[in-house]
C-alpha cells in the first residue's frame, strides 16, 4: 500500500514512486519537486489537502494544477490557486466544494489564462476565493463558465470584472451577473474603450444594470397588470387606462426614483432599488393606484407663479392626501394597499423631510398620534374642508399655510435633495404648470425641476439597453459589405412584357437579404396597446380551432339516424334485399390543412406617417404580428416575407419567418427590424413566394399580399406593365393550386388591386387603422373556405 | 283549438317572474306584441334578457317556448323531424313549429350560435307572410295569430365568424340591454340574492371593476346573474372574499395574471 507511506514526512522530499492509482497526483508532485521556488508551498498545500481528501479524490485537483502549469500560468497563479484550495477546502463542506470542484476550477482558470493571460487568471482565482462561499457546486460551475466566456469575449477586461465580482454578487444573483456580463460583451462590441468602461462599472449602461440588480420584478414585468388595475378602478373615466412608461433607474448613490406624472402618462421607475418579490409588486400597485387617483380626481395643473419649493412640497402633500381620500371613499380597500408604506413615527429632529412624511401619515392614518403642533394643524385644516374635497384649490390653500409655518419655525427645506415619502407617491412635478416664465422662476425651483428635465433628456438620448439595440451583425461574423447590402442572388425570374406580348426570360434577379433585427419589444408593446383587437382575434382563433363540424351521412355508427338511409334500408328489407346497414349520421371535425405565406410590401411609400406618428409600415407590422400570433395559435403552416426592389436586377426578398421555423422572439425581432425603402416589383416577389410555398405540403395554399400601392420600379416607365405582369403571376399560381389574395391599403379606392388579384380576391382597406382587424378577419374567412 | 288542451300549456308561466324595468323596454315590447313584430334582444350575458322575455310572456299571458341555440343546431331541430316508430315514420313538431301552430312566443336564445343556414328558417315567419314551410312534410303552416318570435343575441361575441346575416338582422325590432345603473342593479341583486343593499352595492362596485376590464384581459365583465349567485353564497354563510373568488374571479377568467389583477382591484373595493 502506498497510502500511509505517501503521507510520511520523511518521504516527502523525494519524488514519489509512480503509482497506477494516482497518476496525476504523482506526476504533479514530480513536477513540483523540480521547481525550487514552488516546492515548499506545494508541499504545504499538498499536506493540507491530503488531510481532507483521499489521494484518489485529489486526482481531479491535480489535473487542474497540471493544466495551470501547462498553460504557463506562472507561480503567482499557482500559489493563488493553492491558497484558494486550502482556504476554501477548510471553509466549505465537501458537498459544496470538493476536490473535484477545485479541480474543475483549476481547469477553468487555465482556460481563462489561455484566453486572457496569467494576470487575468490570477485575478479570477482571487475573485473565486472571495465569492465561492456564496455559490453552491452547480453555481460555481456556472460562474466559471461565465468567467471563461467573458475572458474570451473581453480578455483585457476580465481582471476588472473579476475585481468587481464581490460587489456584483452581493447585489444580484448569479443569473443577473451572467446577464450583466453578456450585456457588456454585446453592448461594447469591438469598442474596447467602451468595454473597459463597462466592466470597470464606469459606463452609464453598466451603472444602470448594476442598479437594477437585486430588484424586481420591475416595470417591464408588471406593466400589463398595472395598466389593467388602473382600468379596473377608473376605466370609466376619460383618459383611462393611462399610458404607462418606464423611468430609467438612478445610478447607485443617487436619490431614489419616484413615480412621475406627465400629462396623461404615468411614468414609473424601471425598478424600485432593493425591493424584490411580493414587496415590489405591492409597491408598484400602490404607486400606480396613487398616480391613477391623481389622474382620476386631480384638477387642472397649479400655476407655478412665485410658489417656492417648500410651498410646492406642502401643496403636493395636501393634494396627495386629497386625492387619496377621494379614492378611498370609492375604493376603501386602497387603504390596505397604501397603509404599509406609512411608517414614519414622531421624532424630535426638526427636519422638513421628516415632518412632511409625518403630515402625510397623519392625513392618511386617523389613528396616528403625533405631538407636533404642525401636524395637528394640518389635520384640523384638512378636516375643516372635508366636505369640499372635490376642489383642488384647498390643497393650494392648506399647503401654502403649512409652508409658512415651516418657514416661521426656521426649518430648512432641501429643495434639491427632497425625495417624496412614502415611496409609492409620485414626485409631484406633474401637478404643476411650469409655464413659459422660465426667467421669473426662482433658482431653487429650477433646481428642483431640473432633476425631472434631465431625466427626460436622459431617457431620450440614453443608449438603448443591449437587448433592444439593433444588432446588425453578431461580433466576429464578418461578411463582405456589398453582399450584405444587396443580398445573395437566389433566382432569376421571367417577366411578362405586356406591350410586346411575350415573357422575357430571366429578366429579374431576386436576392435574399439577411433581415436586420429590430426590437421585438416595440412590437410587443404595440400589440399590448391593441388589447381589445387582439382579444377579438383570439376569440376567432378559439372558434376556428374548435373547427366546424361536418355532417357525415350514411355511417355505420353515429349519434342519430340518417332518415333517408333508414327509409331505404326499411324498403330494402321489405322487398327482400340485404339492407345497407349504414343508417346513421355522425359529425366529425374538419381538419385544417392550410399553408399561408404573407408577403409584405416595404417599399418607400410605407414610410408615410399617420397622424398618430406611426408609419404605414408600423401598422403593417402590427397587423402581421397579430396575424402571426393567430396562425401560430391555430398551428397553421405559415411564413412571412417582405420585399422591395431597386430595378430589375435587384429585387430584394427578406425571410422574416420561414415555413420550417416556429414564430418566436427571433421572428418578431426580424419583423420589427423591417424598414421602408425602394420600390414595388410585385411580380418577381410573387414568383419567389410561389416557389417558397409550392414546396410545402398542404391541402390549401394561400399567399396574402399586403401592399400599400401600385407596382412600380425605377426602371419601368409604365407601371401598368408591372400590373399586367403581377396579374399573370397570380393566374399562374392559381393554376398551380395556390390562391393569391391582395390586401391593399387604398384610401382612395382607385388602386389596381382588383386588376391584379381579381375582384373577389382583393380587399381594399380604406382606413389604415383598420388593417390589423381586417387582415385577421380576412384570414379567417379565407381559411374557412 | 280549445286553449285548455293546447300542447303549449306546459309552456305557460304561472307565477310572475321578477323583472326590474330599466328603460322603456316593457312598453316597446308590448307595442311590438300588438303587431306581432319579431323582437331581437341585444346585450351582454346575464343582464336579464331571458328574464325579460319570461316576464313579458307572463304579462301577456302567452306560453313561452325557449330554444337554446347551439353550434350543431339544424333547421330540423327547430322545425321538427320524422321519427321511426313501429308502424313506420311519424312527424314530431319541433319547438318553433309548436309555437307557430298553437300560438306562443318562441324565444331563440343566443341565435348566433346556430349555423347560419338554420336561421334562414325563420325568414318567412318574420315578414308579412308569417308562414313556416315544412318542406319534409310538404306542409305550409300559417302562423297562429298569437305567435311571436323573439331572439337574443350577444354582440360581445360578435365576430367575423359568428354574426347574424344582414337579411336576418333587418327583420327585427331591437331592444338593447345593458347592466342596469348601479343603484338599480344593487336593488336587483339584493332582491334576488336576499342580501342587504350594502352588500349588493359592494358587489355592483366589484362588477364595475370587472366590466371596465372588458377588452383589457376579460372578454366580458361580471354579469348581474353572477352577482346574484355571489350574493347567494354570502347569504348562505360563505365569507365575502371567498364568495367573490368563487362567484366572480374564478369563473370569469383562466388567465393567472388577469386573476391577480382582478384580485387586487376587488381588494380595493372591499372595506
Amino acid at each position: 500500500m502506498t497510502l500511509p507511506t505517501a503521507s510520511l514526512p520523511t518521504l516527502n522530499l523525494a519524488a514519489p514512486a509512480p503509482s497506477a492509482a494516482t497518476p496525476f497526483g504523482d506526476e504533479l508532485r514530480r513536477q513540483m519537486h523540480g521547481r525550487a521556488l514552488l516546492r515548499a508551498s506545494f508541499e504545504e498545500t499538498w499536506q493540507a489537502l491530503r488531510r481532507r481528501y483521499e489521494p484518489a479524490a485529489l486526482e481531479p485537483w491535480a489535473t487542474g494544477v497540471l493544466e495551470l502549469a501547462k498553460v504557463n500560468a506562472g507561480p503567482g497563479c499557482l500559489l493563488a490557486f493553492w491558497r484558494a484550495s486550502v482556504t476554501l477546502g477548510r471553509r466549505l463542506p465537501p458537498d459544496a466544494l470538493g476536490a473535484a470542484g477545485l479541480g474543475a476550477a483549476g481547469l477553468a482558470a487555465a482556460n481563462v489564462c489561455r484566453a486572457a493571460g496569467a494576470p487575468a487568471a490570477l485575478a479570477v482565482i482571487e475573485a473565486f476565493e472571495r465569492i465561492a462561499e456564496r455559490l453552491d457546486a452547480e453555481a460555481q460551475r456556472r460562474w466559471w463558465t461565465m468567467m471563461t466566456a467573458t475572458a474570451q469575449g473581453a480578455p483585457d477586461e476580465i481582471a476588472l470584472f473579476a475585481g468587481h465580482m464581490p460587489t456584483l454578487l452581493a447585489r444580484g444573483s448569479l443569473a443577473e451577473v451572467e446577464a450583466f456580463a453578456t450585456a457588456g460583451r454585446r453592448a461594447a462590441g469591438r469598442d474596447r474603450a467602451r468595454r473597459r468602461a463597462f466592466f470597470a462599472l464606469e459606463d452609464p449602461l453598466s451603472r444602470r444594470l448594476l442598479a437594477r440588480m437585486g430588484a424586481g420584478p420591475g416595470f417591464a414585468e408588471l406593466e400589463v397588470g398595472l395598466r389593467r388595475l388602473l382600468a379596473a378602478l377608473w376605466g370609466d373615466r376619460p383618459g383611462f387606462p393611462p399610458s404607462l412608461q418606464p423611468l430609467p433607474v438612478p445610478e447607485i448613490g443617487d436619490a431614489p426614483r419616484r413615480a412621475n406624472i406627465a400629462g396623461p402618462v404615468i411614468r414609473l421607475p424601471e425598478v424600485f432599488s432593493g425591493v424584490t418579490g411580493a414587496a415590489s409588486h405591492a409597491l408598484y400597485r400602490a404607486a400606480s393606484a396613487h398616480a391613477g387617483a391623481h389622474l382620476a380626481y386631480g384638477g387642472p395643473r397649479f400655476t407655478l407663479g412665485k410658489v417656492k419649493p417648500v410651498q410646492m412640497a406642502c401643496i403636493n402633500l395636501i393634494e396627495d392626501a386629497r386625492i387619496e381620500t377621494l379614492a378611498m371613499a370609492r375604493f376603501p380597500g386602497l387603504r390596505r394597499l397604501w397603509a404599509p408604506f406609512h411608517v414614519t413615527a414622531p421624532s424630535a429632529e426638526p427636519l422638513a423631510a421628516l415632518l412632511l412624511a409625518r403630515i402625510a401619515r397623519a392625513l392618511f392614518d386617523p389613528g396616528y398620534q403625533d405631538p407636533d403642533a404642525l401636524i395637528a394643524k394640518a389635520r384640523a385644516l384638512f378636516a375643516e374642508r372635508s366636505d369640499r374635497l372635490d376642489d383642488p384649490a384647498l390643497s393650494f390653500d392648506i399647503g401654502t399655510r403649512l409652508a409658512n409655518d415651516l418657514g416661521q419655525r426656521r426649518i430648512r427645506f432641501d429643495a434639491r435633495g427632497h425625495v417624496v415619502e412614502p415611496a409609492y407617491r409620485d414626485d409631484g412635478l406633474g401637478l404643476w404648470d411650469f409655464g413659459e416664465e422660465n426667467a421669473e422662476r426662482t433658482e431653487e425651483v429650477e433646481l428642483a425641476v431640473d432633476a425631472a428635465r434631465i431625466e427626460r433628456r436622459e431617457e431620450e438620448n440614453a443608449p438603448q439597453p443591449p437587448e433592444a439595440a439593433p444588432q446588425p451583425e453578431p461580433t466576429g461574423r464578418a461578411r463582405p459589405a456589398p453582399a450584405d447590402e444587396r443580398g445573395r442572388i437566389v433566382a432569376r425570374y421571367p417577366e411578362w412584357d405586356a406591350q410586346a406580348g411575350l415573357e422575357r426570360a430571366d429578366w429579374t434577379t431576386l436576392r435574399e437579404v439577411e433581415p436586420a433585427l429590430g426590437d421585438p419589444r416595440t412590437l410587443a408593446r404595440a400589440l399590448e396597446r391593441a388589447g381589445p383587437l387582439r382579444a377579438r382575434i383570439a376569440r376567432l382563433v378559439r372558434a376556428a380551432k374548435v373547427g366546424r363540424a361536418v355532417r357525415l351521412k350514411r355511417q355505420v355508427e353515429g349519434h342519430a339516424l340518417d332518415l333517408d338511409a333508414a327509409i331505404e334500408a326499411a324498403v330494402s328489407r321489405r322487398v327482400g334485399e340485404t339492407p345497407d346497414e349504414r343508417v346513421f349520421t355522425a359529425s366529425a371535425l374538419r381538419q385544417r390543412d392550410l399553408a399561408v405565406l404573407v408577403l409584405l410590401d416595404t417599399s418607400e411609400s410605407t414610410r408615410e406617417r399617420l397622424p398618430d406618428g406611426a408609419s404605414v409600415l408600423d401598422i403593417e407590422k402590427l397587423a402581421v404580428a397579430m396575424l402571426a400570433e393567430a396562425m401560430a395559435g391555430l398551428g397553421d403552416e405559415m411564413a412571412l416575407a417582405a420585399f422591395a426592389s431597386a430595378g430589375r436586377d435587384d429585387v430584394r426578398y427578406i425571410h422574416v419567418k420561414r415555413f420550417t421555423e416556429r414564430y418566436s422572439e427571433d421572428g418578431a425581432a426580424r419583423l420589427a427590424g423591417l424598414q421602408s425603402g425602394l420600390s414595388t416589383r410585385l411580380g418577381a416577389a410573387l414568383r419567389h413566394a410561389g416557389e417558397e410555398i409550392a414546396g410545402v405540403r398542404a391541402f390549401r395554399k394561400l399567399i396574402l399580399v399586403l401592399t400599400d400601392g401600385e407596382p412600380s420600379d425605377i426602371d419601368v416607365d409604365r407601371p401598368s406593365d408591372l400590373v399586367a405582369d403581377a396579374r399573370r403571376v397570380v393566374l399562374g399560381l392559381r393554376a398551380r393550386g395556390i390562391d393569391t389574395f391582395g390586401v391593399t391599403l387604398d384610401p382612395g379606392g382607385v388602386g389596381s388591386g382588383a386588376a391584379i388579384f381579381g375582384t373577389t380576391n382583393t380587399m381594399p382597406v380604406r382606413r389604415i387603422d383598420d388593417l390589423p382587424m381586417r387582415l385577421s378577419e380576412l384570414y379567417f374567412r379565407l381559411a374557412r373556405r | 283549438m280549445d286553449a285548455s288542451t293546447s300542447p303549449l300549456d306546459r309552456y305557460r308561466i304561472a307565477a310572475e317572474p321578477f323583472y326590474q324595468p330599466v328603460d322603456n323596454e316593457v312598453s316597446v315590447f308590448e307595442a311590438a306584441w300588438q303587431h306581432r313584430l319579431p323582437v331581437m334582444l341585444k346585450g351582454p350575458t346575464g343582464c336579464g334578457k331571458t328574464r325579460f322575455v319570461e316576464h313579458m310572456a307572463w304579462k301577456l299571458g302567452r306560453p313561452l317556448v325557449t330554444v337554446a341555440a347551439h353550434e350543431d343546431m339544424t333547421a330540423a331541430d327547430l322545425a321538427g323531424r320524422f321519427l321511426l316508430g313501429p308502424e313506420g315514420t311519424m312527424w314530431q313538431d319541433g319547438p318553433l313549429t309548436l309555437a307557430v301552430r298553437h300560438g306562443g312566443i318562441c324565444y331563440l336564445d343566443e341565435i348566433v350560435e346556430a349555423r347560419q343556414d338554420t336561421t334562414v328558417v325563420i325568414h318567412p315567419l318574420t315578414d308579412a307572410r308569417r308562414v313556416l314551410p315544412l318542406e319534409k312534410r310538404g306542409e305550409l303552416i300559417h302562423a297562429h295569430p298569437d305567435f311571436q318570435l323573439v331572439i337574443s343575441y350577444n354582440p360581445g361575441y360578435q365576430s367575423a365568424v359568428k354574426d347574424l346575416k344582414e337579411s336576418t338582422k333587418q327583420r327585427f325590432i331591437a331592444l338593447d340591454f345593458d347592466y342596469p345603473e348601479p343603484v338599480l342593479e344593487a336593488g336587483i341583486v339584493a332582491r334576488e340574492a336576499g342580501t342587504d343593499t350594502e352588500l349588493a352595492g359592494l358587489l355592483v362596485t366589484i362588477a364595475g371593476c370587472t366590466r371596465r376590464l372588458r377588452g383589457q384581459g376579460l372578454d366580458e365583465g361580471a354579469s348581474t346573474r353572477m352577482l346574484i349567485h355571489t350574493g347567494r353564497l354570502v347569504a348562505g354563510g360563505v365569507p365575502l372574499e371567498m364568495a367573490v373568488r368563487a362567484g366572480i374571479i374564478l369563473p370569469i377568467t383562466d388567465d393567472a395574471d388577469v386573476r391577480e389583477t382582478l384580485g387586487a382591484a376587488i381588494s380595493a373595493c372591499l372595506p
